[in-house]
Formats: C-alpha cells, structure tokens, sequence
C-alpha cells in the first residue's frame, strides 16, 4: 500500500529540509524515496499544509498509579469533560488527569504520535504498561525511576563499584521494560523515608550517607557505560523552592561533561531577588545551557488553570501539600523503590507565584538559543495538562499574543520579569524541532522525528494559519504508519501504539544477587518483578530501542 | 492408569486474598492440582481433581462457549439496566468486562468492594500518606493494628508484613532495635501470638462501637492533648493505654496504622478510617508514618485500577450510551439490583454464588463448581486465573501487580474469553 502525501510545504530540520514543498510517500507504514513511476493506492492533497513528522512528547505523566491516584482525586475535573466521542469510543474524560483512551485521542488530536511516560517506578511498572497498552493511537515508552531505590543506595555506599552499578540498572531496565533512566530528586525520596525534609547538592543524605552528587555521577556513567541512548533524565534537588536556581547550576557543574537532561527546568530555575523573595533564574539557568552542549531541557511550562500535580518526589510534594486546591491530597512511600505525592492544584494568572513561574517559562523557552536541547513540555499535569501545547506554542510564535497575554497578569511579576522586551518568535522550524526532531533524536529513536526514507509513517498535516494556536489544535490529517487516525481535528480511526524499551547486557551474575535481594528484602519474587515480553502491548512485545555502549 | 510423577511448581504468585504471597507450591497432575506450600485459603482455592470441570450451560442445558455467548449477549442486548456485579478476574478479565460494559450499558461493582469504599470516602475526600508492603516491611517500627486482627482473611499477613529481626543481617533493612506491634480494639489470635512471640507485642483492647473513639482519643494524644485536656472521657485504664500508644507513635520513626475497613463496623467504619488517616497526618509533620489499608480480594485493587484507567471513576459507576456515571449510592451492587433487569456476575476465583436477584435472566462467568441457588439463564464455567491460566492481579496496597501462572488446561475459557466471546457474539448478531 503507497500512500501519496502531496505538495504540502515539509519541515522535516532532522534530514535539513525547511519548507520545501515536496511529496511524502509511505509504502507499508514506512516513508520510501518518493519514486513517481509507482501508483499511488491513496493520495492526501496537502497543498496549503504545513507537513510535520509525527510530535513526540518525552516527559508527561500518563500512565501508572500516581496518575490512577490523580484521576482519583480529580472526579470533578473528569465529570466537567465527559466524553467527547459518543458512540465512537465512550470511555474517556477528564482534562487534568484524563482517562487512557481519552489521553490517546487527544493526544493524536493535536498531531502527536509518540509520548513517554517519564517516571515509572519499578514495583508499579506492570500497571504502567497495562495502562500505555490501553491507550490508542500513540506509541509510548517508560523511563524507570532510579536513585533513591534502596538496592542501589546499598550498592553505592557498599563501595561495589561502576560495573555493579551497571549490572544492576541494566537489570533494572530490562525487569520493568523501560527506555531510559530518570532520578528523581536523587536521595531525597529515600531522605523523606527517614524524615529528611530536605536534601541539597552535596548533603549526606541518612543512613546511607550519600550526597545527591554522587548518586547522581554514578547514575549518568552507568547509562553512558551501557550506551543508554537518552541521558540520565534528571529531577534535580529543591523543585519548587526559591533559590533553586543555585542548586541548578551546581548540577550542571557537577556533570563532569557527561551528558544531562534536566527536566521541568522551569520549576528549578527561581531566585529570591526582590521583596517577595522570589525571582526568575531564568537568565542565569539559559546561559549555562548556551555555555554547556552536553546538557538539554525540557521546560514544564506553567499554563494558568485548573491541574493537579503528581510526582515521585514526595519530599518537594509534602512540602507543597498545604498548597492543594482542591484541599486534599496523596502520599505513598512506595515498596523500597520511590515514593509519590499527588496533589490537586490551580495556577492563577493573579497569584504573583504562578505569574512568575508562568514567565520563567516563557523566559527560558526564548532565552535557550539551540532548539535541539529545550523540548517543548507542560510537565502534563503538573504545569498544566497536555491539551494546553498549541496555545504554548503560540505564545512562543506570536510576540502580540505573548506580550497581551502577560499584559493581563499578576502586575507585581510583570515587574519580575524582562519577557516583554524578548523579541524572539520561534519559527515553524523551531517548533519542528523542539516537539519531534529533537526528542526523537534524544530518545535514540532513529525512525522517528524525521520523514527521511526509513521513517516511520507518522504524518501530520497541519493547515497553515496566522492563529499557531487553531493551527496546531486540529491538524487536517494525522497519519500513524501512514493510516489516517486524525481528519480536521477529530479522531477518525483508533489503532494500537508500541512500547519502547532497551535491553542493555548485563553480566548474569546479577540475576543471583537480584534474587537474593528480592527474597531478602522486598519480600517478593525478582521474577515476578520481571515483566515479561508478552505482557507489553497486549502480547506484541516492546520495541527495541538499541543501545550503543 | 499413569504412572507419571506430578509435576511441581514453585514459586507461584497467589491473587486470592490480596496479600499476594508468590512463594505457592503445587504438585500437577494433568487435571489435578494438590498445593504443596500454601495457606489454607490458598491451599482449598487452588485444589483441583481430576475431573472435568462444568461445561457451559444456556437455561440448565449444556452447549459450546459460542452458543452460551450468544444467548449473553442477546439478554445483554435486551436489558436496559444491567448490573455487572463480582468482577472477580485478573486485569485481562476486568479489561473485557469493562468492553462489555461501554457496548451494552452495564454499572460495575466488585463483590470485596464495601470495605475499598470505606476508605475511598476518607482518600478521595481528603487523602492520606500511605504505605506498600516492602516499605512496612523493612521499615515500620511502630505497628498500629486497629480493629480485628486480620490473620483470619489474610492469614500470613504478620509472616510477610513484619518478620522479626533477625542477626544474620537478612532481616528488615532498617530496623536494628526491632519494631512494636500494638493490638488496638481486639487482640491477637492465638496463632499470631505464636508467630509474633519474640517482638513487642502490646494489646489495647478496646470494646466494639468504641473503637472510633478510641481513635479520636488517641489523634488527641498524638496532637499533644493531654487526659485532662479530654475532660476525663477516657480517664482510666484505656485512656493511659491510648496516651502510651500516642507517645510510641511519636517515638517512632516509621508508625503505621493498619484496618481492615471490611470489617470494622459499619456504623463507626468511616470515622474510624478518617481518625486513623488524620493521626497519620498529625504524625507526618514531626516524624514519619503512613497507613497501609487491608483489602483487595479477588483482584479487587486491580478492578478499583482498571475502572480508574478507562473510565477515570472508581467502581459503582454505571458506563453505556457514550458516557460514564460514578454514583456509589446507585451503582453499588445490592443498589443498582433494585432496578436491574440483568444480572451479569463474575466469580473467576472462588465458587460464589450471583447476589440474589429475581428481576431479569441471570449470566454467570463463574468458576465451575459455583452451587447456584436457582440455574442461571447463561452460565459459562471461567477459569481460575493462576490455576487454569496466567494473569495479572493487583496487590493490596495497589502498587504491586502480579503475574500469575497457568498450571493445567481444563478446556475453561478465561473471563477475558468469555468476554470476548459476548462481545463478538453481540457484534455479529
Ligand atoms: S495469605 Fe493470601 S496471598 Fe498469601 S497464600 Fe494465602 S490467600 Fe494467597
């Protein structure tokens, strides 16, 4: 089957084409070099279109049980968007912490084919997969949270060495069927155990005496050693607290040139300047990435409205619990492993905190100046839900739109902060490349993110408009392995996604002393820790992402 | 006659209780299963004979899967209010129930769900910190058990929940000075004295219908109230007693506070969940502690899950004509039978009869030796998930899921076979 995608303008910056009108050709769910003398089975006329790689969206909490605990505290934002399709699909609603087949469908909905969900915890993986297998139309992946598990604290403070390390996240990786590493504000989870209520940079945390820092440089080696394609994707120490931004500077001094991926950097980079004590390190934070290109962000770009926030770091979530609106909350100390806190929250444009976490954003969007290390993020949910990114998207298009949106804001931060006088615009190429071309590249996917021969059949058609935002909210076509899923907005077809995974090699020792541990300590079976292939997608098994140690 | 050894199986994960034990053994001898290491409940949930199991049956009849199928679906068709009540199955089982639902209308309960929602009504209303197993494990030096002593539904909770000590250095992670287990309301049974001997085992009894009080009295206590504060209401023996358990629980570095809200009663279930979560909470700014609920038979944890994923509401919801509706009051079982014309129940681990209902035909997905007060219009014999095939079962504390595994092949379908089997029979007709 040639599906025939014609005379759209293509921005495809990964294989260095930039609105060039020309035809892309799928054969078999594949892009082929486009050959003229073969029929076409399906021609999608693409003239006035803006024709995109499928969007790739690397770090939004989806699936597992703090986004479950989420949708449990959050019925009332789950009655107030209740199904949208009716009789095509009838299970889905919500907006702060959507059902999985609504989370597919609007994910599609808005041309995005791939998105990854960034903090999956080993004793909850399974049900992390059980979820990314009911969620339609879009490929997923998982990235294991490492760094306060008591196993590799053990390890690290037991003296036993890089190649433990290694053997034992590449176990880890392989058992929960992942992608990549996250750490999640390393030691500190496990501090929070032992009532630490925080944990800086280069504080011993308890009983095992570790600091943030080396938890962290173990971490980056070992995924570097076993070729893990995607940097540790790091959750620094003090999310939320003013003064941070010092902390996150430290933390791309202390990198010792391996790659790192800082993620939610918008939570991470605040001062305490002025009478509020609160400030943008927006500036600060951007020059160090300009200065550093082995680091690369994501922003978790605060968008003003009703979400709720869930993440493994139940240290910075009890710290917020006092905050939650609506007043109710969820912590989980989790199976020697991570923790989670979930909590309920509204951003307001009138609250001089959120107008400024609002700007910070925005701020180190613009001032970041190579696109291919900052990824468009909202944190879904816990900046603002995923439904918000064409809107984000304009604001990082349209100056007017921008600066009359910061017009309406908290008019304390709007003295806080300089982005009225940023001028920059990102182009269609730019935002090519900061939801596709660089997460894929990132991820080490290499069929995807481009619309090279080779890639993958993700398509997206987007009508070309002055209003990025109208623009980007309905595509007129989205293809997935070159079927239609997508047509003017509305899902039209619904199809299973994969699931990426690496497969690291370990030296089989581990699995003793895996055994061990989990009879010993866990009180479980490592084998039923395992997840097998066929428990993936509904018996497909994983897709391989290869590593190159 | 066969002279072939059984065959043993080690090492199994169990998805009957919730507790999710995983170190089961069993002999298999073609049809039979004998369990060889298990807990009684397990041991007389998984035995298995020779026999053929049940075919499945239309109006008493015998006839093939397909056939019992299509009669499902046509009553399903038919109904305007069904009920899906049981729900007990594995992940894959629930998944296709839950198809069952969004295709014909159907509201969905669990048959282990009363307790869930007791609990639900404090961690939806307000939350709580909480707990898993490994973490109460290796790191609970305080123990609260408030209410019965659960050993009688899940006998080998204290054996996995908190091992003693031990020398060796195996033993919890973090608990060199060994950990005390506080009996609030009825005392150990003798079996856990028995298991327990050795630890700090302390016992405050407190008489049925005062435990919610006693729980209010001792959040006091924790909140740094003294007895006098309290106005003499618990001056005495159990006053002291509750102040002594609130001063361990300040002490401690990791309490836990553990119910089973299924059986606590009714009339005071509620405060007594709420007291417990708030006493945790009180805990929480000074030092650390958390609750870890009991609960989840029959893969109810995973069905509290799979609603939550695909419809984004808890159980008690009712799902059809393009939309969701969560109204426990309406939706839970016992209710929603009241104005049901259909009864769909599912009962994949154990042989529990359907509720009671007189109003409309009667589909079973239930395991075949289920003895049914009258015949069942469709009755279809499901496999056990962990005996007649894999699956995937949550744990109590809902983060651990469970893969289980198939031991013999009896020619049962699996819930989610059944399921699909409806569905397509509904599709085709
Ligand atoms: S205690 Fe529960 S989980 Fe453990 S073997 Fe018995 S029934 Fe199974």
């Amino acid at each position: 089957m040639r599906v025939r995608v014609s005379g759209g303008r293509v921005f495809d910056p990964a294989s260095g084409l930039v609105d060039v009108v020309r035809d892309v050709v799928i054969e078999d769910g594949r892009v082929v070099a486009d050959d003229p003398t073969l029929p076409s089975h399906q021609v999608h006329d693409a003239r006035g279109c803006v024709v995109m790689a499928g969007g790739i969206d690397l770090h939004s909490h989806i699936a597992g049980g703090k986004v479950n605990l989420a949708r449990l505290l959050m019925t009332n934002d789950r009655a107030a968007f209740p199904e949208p399709f009716g009789d095509f699909c009838g299970c889905g609603g919500g907006q702060a912490a959507p059902t999985t087949h609504l989370t597919g469908c609007r994910y599609s909905q808005m041309g995005y084919t791939a998105v990854f969900e960034p903090a999956v915890v080993g004793a909850n993986a399974r049900h992390a997969h059980l979820e990314m297998a009911d969620i339609p139309n879009i490929d997923t992946g998982g990235f294991l949270v490492l760094g306060n598990d008591d196993a590799l604290l053990r390890l690290i403070a037991q003296g036993e060495g890089q190649g433990a390390v290694n053997d034992y996240v590449a176990w880890m990786l392989r058992a929960t069927q992942c992608c990549a590493i996250k750490i999640v504000n390393p030691g500190g989870i496990s501090a929070f155990k032992f009532n630490g209520r925080s944990l800086d940079l280069d504080e011993q945390g308890p009983f095992y005496g570790l600091t943030p820092r080396r938890i962290l440089t173990t971490l980056q080696r070992a995924v570097t050693e076993l070729g893990v394609p995607h940097p540790i994707h790091l959750h620094g120490c003090n999310l939320g607290i003013p003064g941070n931004i010092a902390t996150t500077l430290a933390t791309i001094g202390a990198t010792d040139g391996f790659p790192l991926h800082l993620t939610h950097v918008q939570f991470h980079s605040y001062g305490t300047a002025g009478d509020r004590k609160f400030s943008s390190g927006a500036a600060e934070l951007a020059a160090a990435v300009n200065a550093n290109p082995h680091i690369s962000v994501d922003v978790g770009q605060v968008v003003f409205g009703q979400t709720v926030t869930a993440s493994a770091d139940l240290m910075a979530q009890y710290r917020n619990h006092g905050i939650a609106d609506p007043k109710k909350w969820i912590g989980m100390d989790i199976e020697c492993d991570a923790a989670c806190g979930v909590v309920p929250f509204a951003y307001r444009d009138k609250s001089f905190v959120n107008a400024l976490q609002w700007a910070i954003g925005l701020e180190l969007f613009l001032l970041i100046e190579d696109p291919w290390r900052v990824f468009l993020t909202t944190d879904h949910p816990n900046g603002a839900p995923f439904t918000s990114y064409p809107h984000l998207i304009r604001l990082l298009m349209d100056r007017d739109f921008r600066n009359a949106q910061l017009a309406r804001l908290h008019k304390a931060a709007r003295a806080h902060t300089n982005l009225e006088s940023l001028t920059r615009e990102y182009t269609l190429e730019e935002i090519a490349i900061v939801t596709r071309a660089a997460p894929a590249r990132t991820l080490g996917l290499k069929d995807r993110g481009h619309l090279a021969p080779g890639a993958v059949g993700d398509v997206v058609l987007y009508e070309d408009g002055a209003d990025r935002e109208a623009m980007f909210s309905a595509p007129r076509l989205v293809l997935k392995d070159g079927r239609e899923i997508v047509r003017n907005g509305e899902v039209v077809a619904l199809v299973e996604g994969r699931t990426f995974a690496v497969k690291p090699d370990y030296d089989p020792l581990m699995d003793k002393r895996m055994d061990r541990w989990f009879d010993e300590a866990i009180g479980l079976k490592a084998k039923h820790f395992r997840i097998a292939e066929g428990e993936i997608r509904n018996g497909h098994g994983p897709s391989c992402v290869e590593c190159a140690p | 006659m066969s002279t072939q050894a059984p065959r043993i199986v080690s090492d199994l994960a169990c998805g009957f209780c919730g507790l999710g034990c995983d170190d089961l053994e069993v002999a298999v001898m073609f049809r039979e299963v004998r369990p060889r290491r298990a807990c009684p409940e397990a041991a007389r949930l998984l035995r298995r004979g020779p026999g053929q199991p049940a075919a499945p049956r239309v109006g008493g009849r015998e006839v093939p899967l397909v056939e019992a199928a299509s009669a499902a679906a046509a009553h399903l068709k038919a109904s305007r209010a069904a009920a899906f009540s049981g729900l007990g199955a594995d992940v894959a089982g629930l998944r296709g129930l839950a198809d069952l639902a969004v295709s014909f209308g159907a509201s969905l309960d669990h048959a282990a769900s009363e307790g869930l929602f007791r609990n639900l009504d404090t961690l939806q209303r307000v939350g709580w910190v909480a707990c898993t197993l490994a973490e109460l494990r290796n790191r609970c030096d305080v123990l609260v058990v408030v209410g019965a002593d659960p050993t009688g539904l899940y006998s080998r909770f204290f054996e996995r929940a908190v091992p003693a000590p031990r020398t060796d250095g195996t033993g919890p992670l973090f608990l060199p000075q060994g950990r005390t287990i506080v009996f609030l309301g009825h005392g150990p049974e003798a079996a856990t004295r028995n298991l327990l001997a050795g630890q700090d085992v302390r016992e405050v009894p407190v008489p049925d219908g005062l435990l919610a009080e006693a729980l209010a009295a001792l959040g006091a206590f924790v909140a740094g109230r003294s007895l006098a504060d309290l106005g003499g209401a618990f001056a005495g023996a159990l006053g002291e007693a509750l102040q002594e358990v609130a001063g361990l629980l300040k002490a401690a570095r990791y309490g836990v506070l553990t119910w089973n809200a299924a059986t606590l009663q009714s009339g005071e279930a509620g405060l007594v969940v709420g007291r417990a979560a708030d006493i945790v909470a009180t805990l929480n700014a000074t030092t650390r502690a958390a609750v870890f609920p009991l609960g989840g038979r029959d893969n109810g944890l995973g069905a509290h899950q799979v609603m939550l994923w695909r419809f984004g509401y808890p159980l008690r919801t009712l799902v059809g004509g393009g939309e969701a509706r969560h109204a426990p009051g309406l939706y839970a079982t016992a209710a929603a039978l009241k104005d049901a014309d259909l009864l769909l129940h599912t009962s994949a681990f154990r042989p529990d009869p359907p509720p009671a209902f007189d109003r409309g035909p009667v589909i079973a997905l239930a395991h075949p030796e289920t003895e049914f007060a009258r015949e069942p219009e469709v009755f279809i014999p499901v496999g056990t998930p962990g005996v007649d095939h894999g699956g995937q079962v949550f744990r109590m504390d809902g983060v651990v899921c469970l893969p289980l595994e198939g031991l013999r092949d009896a020619g049962l379908a699996s819930v989610a076979q059944a399921a699909a089997a409806i569905l397509q029979a509904g599709r085709a007709a």
